[in-house]
């Protein structure tokens, strides 16, 4: 192992058989000039604690379960580089979340919240196989592809304020996800997913802090799928009076 | 985020980011929320002025004599700040809020969505100088 320079993680460690409150355990690790936070704490794991418990899959940034705080700010640690700390580094799980051991949180909350706003094509009626595929054009697909990348990696959750201070708040992700499929030309859930939108979760909870979008690994910008879901909302509102229930 | 149902294991309570309030990126946006406070004292003092504008030419003499204090200049001072940084702030968002389509019409891009606004604003803040410094009425 060529260069291999010694960093000090600090990290959090709960055990839910044996401790009341989340502790801290410093461990020394010779780290190479190009690992990611990933594999500094996958090489605490096999080398030197084998009870850390964390969640990694891809290790390329495209599944989104590596979701941790760093120094304070949520990254995933598969994509982040270890050059761009110093000495010592703090690692924590997400804020905002409840701990379920060591960096793993309980996403429960939030898995309630996504499958609220139906993030799935809703059709009033399904297209029988005999009438073909949708077509849909470019500038269809443009209007919610940037939507359409979020990886469900939760680190958008950890950076807003107002999740922290109103558990009922849907959230970046979950309200993202619904109106990707709002603007879906194929899709006929735009209704359903108002009621959710306009409920107790609301999505004018939002107070534009803007941190989503600031900590977003895929771009997704978030906080622009929320302000315009507000759009949507006072649209849908105001043409209720106007406009029947029960269109698209 | 907590679940509705707790779990069959034990948790450890949610921690907040540490930053948050006043630390990081967290601090601009603090800053922004605190400003609804500056609009509420800006409220009772409209309150104020009005009152004494119904209650006859010595009350509102006396409202502008007390205006000129220089507690309420560094007040005003203060909610003309706020009021530019949250202009700022919303300029910021507004291109981003926009629909992608509305019907077959696309937003122009965002930086002129944003020229745009400062544009109004600055023409918005001139005819409003020019008819309150007399030039027009």
């Amino acid at each position: 192992m060529a260069d291999a320079q010694k960093k000090t993680f600090v990290v959090t460690r709960f055990d839910p058989d044996r401790d009341q409150v989340p502790k801290t355990q410093s461990y020394q690790v010779p780290c190479q000039p190009d690992w990611k936070i990933l594999d500094a704490l996958n090489f605490i794991k096999d080398h030197i604690d084998p009870t850390l418990s964390h969640r990694w899959s891809c290790r390329m940034a495209v599944c989104g379960s590596c979701g941790m705080m760093v120094d304070g700010e949520p990254k995933l640690t598969c994509k982040v580089p270890l050059s761009d700390y110093g000495d010592t580094l703090e690692i924590e799980p997400l804020a905002n979340f409840p701990i379920i051991r060591d960096l793993v949180v309980d996403i429960d909350g939030f898995m309630e919240k996504l499958v609220s706003v139906k993030p799935w094509i809703v059709r009033a009626k399904e297209r029988a196989v005999e009438e073909g595929t949708f077509r849909q054009t470019p500038a269809e697909l443009e209007e919610f592809k940037s939507f359409s990348m979020c990886i469900n990696c939760m680190l958008c959750y950890s950076a807003c304020p107002v999740v922290a201070n109103e558990p009922a708040f849907l959230g970046p992700a979950a309200i993202a996800l619904g109106h990707r499929y709002n603007l879906d030309s194929r899709d006929e859930g735009d209704a359903l997913r108002q009621q959710v939108f306009r409920g107790e979760g609301t999505v004018f909870a939002c107070s534009y802090a803007n941190e989503c979008s600031e900590v977003c690994p895929k771009n997704v910008d978030p906080a622009a799928a929320v302000n315009q879901a507000k759009f949507r909302a006072v649209i849908d509102w105001a043409t209720g009076f106007v406009v029947p229930r029960g269109r698209k | 985020m907590a679940p509705s149902k707790p779990g069959r294991t034990r948790t450890a309570a949610p921690v907040r980011p540490h930053q948050f309030p006043f630390g990081g990126r967290y601090a601009a946006y603090t800053l922004f929320d605190a400003t609804g406070l500056l609009y509420l004292l800006v409220g009772f003092v409209a309150l104020r002025v009005v009152w004494a504008l119904g209650s006859g030419q010595a009350a509102w003499q006396e409202m502008l004599r007390q205006l000129g204090h220089p507690l309420y200049v560094a007040f005003h001072a203060l909610c003309l700040v706020a009021v530019v940084f949250v202009a700022v702030r919303f300029f910021r968002l507004f291109p981003k809020a926009q629909p992608p389509r509305i019907g077959p019409l696309k937003p122009p891009p965002r930086p002129l969505i944003q020229a745009m606004l400062y544009a109004a604003w600055l023409a918005v803040t001139a005819g409003l100088a020019l008819v309150l410094g007399g030039g027009l009425f």
